[in-house]
């Protein structure tokens, strides 16, 4: 797939702290690429990088190959977001399309489009502040595609969004990135990203945690785990085959199991002793892996030491 | 260049758009008109309450019709009257009564344009003034009576004064007070009150300036438009936004004053606004709002509300009020020293400028470079601070900067 936008060894300071350490990676045509990590993590910071609302101290970004990024060709959700109040819907997009140099006529028509597709028909001629919080995100979100950007960096664009709009916005955005609109995009919410993206780049502290292929990932991190309910001592599951690590909590106790395990014949091999009210075997999610890494626990670290 | 033009349509075209606007628009004019209809609804009923004026006039040139007529026309609550009272016996006649005034106008009046008036001791404050309406009669006689050579086309040009005699000191030593219109006085005084409302409102329409960048951080669509086009042209953007906006209130305050203003009063004020001066002045006006513009728009990016501005920018905001301290000590000496401090001050030098240049016959040239020169550089240097708060402050959500803050993104 050919690479639109390449992040190269980018580093940015504030004062002495240093936000973003060497974070590189790239975005494709036609690919969701997810950005993730906890709050202060460093995502926003690199996507303003990108915009060139901020600069990098060092490192490198470029678009095709070339280093001057052509920001008509962008379309930009950010985090931060909203719109001028007492303007119509139809006039602030048209203006937004305007200083992205699209056509007016066709930014009008496309504007109507969306806004019927997003259940926003009839609103075109409605001020701004009669909108809801969720009708004014969508607009926003349609002003951020109006001029058919070819890549699209979208900061949390589904913080705030009821469950019906955020199966709209990702519908949009799996739609936009078959026709081959490379996506980069932000976000807490795992499942959804798990759901979406081909690839993500988790970063913490401004540094690289994990880069690849969702599927790569997954077959990395996202091992079987098993959570049983029920009166059970932690020595009982000491000995259990497979185990790398329990956690327990009360009457609960998380068994994580290490990548060769075979669920069947691993669940035969439970000792009969075991008080079981409730058991579930599923695999480590995102969110899961995610937090881990948010709270400081790290999971390949603990891993290691347990295959030591 | 391109996308400073957009921002600046933008703005123009919303806030054409917006009623809050286009109700300020007619709203500005609408007060000023209606504060000078007031003021004479006001000056009317006073004139009913104060008792009538009586004026008796020893009239030796037989223009008593004349008189009758302009003071009729003019509404004046003077109730005239023919007099034979010898001028040296107006003294014991004047003694006992109110609102009275003798008006002996003889040969004088002609020879010497000159004629004594003598008062009671109460009288209507604005009566000299009102006495100027007789001057186009006066000097119509005149006219009429000379026939006019060169001595007396001299004569002429003198215009009519008004002696006033007081009753209460000797009659020789009666004061003389100049009147008629000072014609080189009005031609300056227009052009200069012109420029003036003109950078009033811009420099008030330039005050939304910084409504517009503190509400572009509220609104939190800074980021959205940064996103298409740089810092500085969104800042240029608002600058000429406004600066249309601004002339566009000037333009229809003027429409809507003017036509009242000339109804009003009765100078040719159109005659006297477009000399060559005025383009200067008007210059210096424009200087004028793009400082203030510069500072506006670099303090409206670092607040999201006027309601939670600290002292700091609180100041900041009053600096275009800064040339009223100047008003007095310039209106009572144009050149002296506080004019020519206010003149340098880049705050105050296009108020205190314009000022000066309307009171002032003879112009101080060097002067008046010099402060265009600090205006100009001035305006420039604000401008790249303006520039660099702007750059930061914008994306600023959430809280205001300190002053310290600000320091920093200056020095950086």
């Amino acid at each position: 797939m050919e690479t639109m936008l390449t992040v190269k060894d980018l580093g940015k300071s504030f004062k002495d702290t240093q936000v973003l350490h060497n974070i590189s990676f790239e975005v494709r045509k036609g690919e969701i690429m997810a950005i993730l990590g906890p709050n202060g993590a460093g995502k926003s910071t690199t996507i303003r990088n990108i915009m060139g609302i901020m600069y990098p101290d060092t490192g490198s970004i470029s678009f095709h190959g070339h280093d001057d990024i052509p920001r008509h060709r962008i379309g930009y959700l950010p985090e931060e977001r909203g719109l001028y109040k007492n303007v119509k819907v139809m006039d602030i997009l048209l203006y937004l399309a305007e200083l992205k140099d699209y056509p007016l006529q066709k930014a009008k028509e496309r504007a109507l489009n969306y806004l019927k597709k997003f259940d926003l028909e009839g609103k075109e001629n409605v001020s701004v502040e009669e909108l809801s919080k969720g009708m004014g995100q969508k607009v926003q979100f349609i002003a951020s595609i109006i001029h058919e950007p070819e890549l699209l960096i979208l900061d949390e664009p589904f913080s705030g969004l009821d469950p019906v709009s955020q199966e709209l916005f990702k519908d949009e955005i799996r739609n936009l990135a078959e026709k081959g609109t490379a996506i980069l995009l932000s976000s807490h919410q795992m499942n959804l990203v798990e759901e979406m993206a081909d690839r993500l780049f988790m970063i913490h502290r401004g540094q690289k945690v994990i880069y690849g292929s969702m599927d790569d990932v997954k077959r990395e991190y996202a091992n079987f785990k098993c959570t049983i309910h029920g009166k059970n001592d932690h020595t009982d599951f000491e000995h259990l085959a497979n185990v790398e690590r329990v956690e327990q909590d009360g009457n609960t106790s998380i068994l994580y199991l290490d990548k060769e395990v075979q669920p069947t014949s691993w669940l035969k091999g439970l000792p009969d002793g075991l008080d079981i009210q409730e058991l579930r075997i599923d695999r480590i999610t995102l969110h899961e892996i995610f937090i881990a890494i948010a709270t400081g626990k790290n999971l390949m670290q603990e891993r290691g030491e347990a295959n030591a | 260049m391109r996308n400073t033009m957009k921002v600046a349509k933008w703005e123009i075209k919303r806030n054409l758009k917006n009623k809050t606007f286009l109700i300020g628009l007619f709203l500005t004019p609408a007060i000023i008109i209606g504060f000078m209809v007031l003021g004479t609804l006001f000056g009317d009923s006073e004139e009913e309450e104060t008792a009538v004026t009586t004026i008796y006039i020893q009239d030796q040139l037989d223009i008593f019709p004349v008189i009758e007529e302009t003071v009729s026309q003019s509404g004046l609550n003077w109730d005239l009257q023919m007099t034979e009272i010898e001028e040296s016996e107006v003294q014991n006649a004047i003694e006992n009564s109110e609102n009275t005034a003798y008006l002996f106008i003889d040969e004088r009046a002609i020879d010497e344009g000159i004629v004594p008036v003598y008062t009671s001791e109460e009288i209507d404050p604005f009566f000299t003034n009102q006495l100027q309406l007789l001057e186009t009669p006066l000097q119509t006689i005149q006219m009429q009576q000379l026939d006019l050579s060169e001595e007396e086309i001299a004569t002429l040009s003198r215009g009519v004064m008004f002696q006033e005699a007081s009753n209460e000191t000797d009659e020789s030593s009666t004061e003389t007070t100049t009147s008629g219109f000072n014609e080189g006085l009005m031609e300056r005084i227009i052009p200069g009150a012109f420029a003036g409302f003109i950078m009033l409102s811009i420099v008030f329409t330039g005050m939304a300036i910084f409504q517009s960048a503190s509400q572009e951080k509220k609104d939190k669509i800074a980021e959205i438009i940064l996103s298409s086009l740089t810092p500085a042209d969104l800042m240029q953007g608002k600058i000429v936004g406004y600066f249309v906006l601004g002339i566009i209130q000037a333009v229809v305050s003027i429409a809507l004053v003017l036509p009242v203003l000339l109804w009003r009063i009765d100078i040719p004020i159109v005659d006297y606004l477009f000399v060559p001066e005025l383009v200067i002045l008007i210059a210096i006006a424009i200087l004028g709002f793009l400082l203030f513009a510069s500072i506006f728009v670099g303090i409206g990016a670092t607040m999201t509300d006027m309601t939670t501005a600290g002292n700091f920018q609180g100041m900041v905001m009053m600096l275009p009020f800064l040339p009223f301290i100047f008003i007095g000590p310039v209106t009572s000496d144009p050149s002296g020293l506080m004019a020519q401090i206010g003149t340098y001050i880049p705050f105050t030098t296009p108020g205190v400028l314009l000022l000066r240049l309307s009171m002032l016959e003879e112009w101080p040239w060097i002067e008046i470079i010099i402060a265009v020169a600090i205006l100009i550089v001035s305006v420039w240097i604000f401008m790249k601070l303006a520039g660099k708060i702007f750059k930061v402050g914008i994306l600023m959500y959430g809280k205001n900067a300190t002053p310290g803050e600000i320091w920093k993104w200056l020095r950086a």
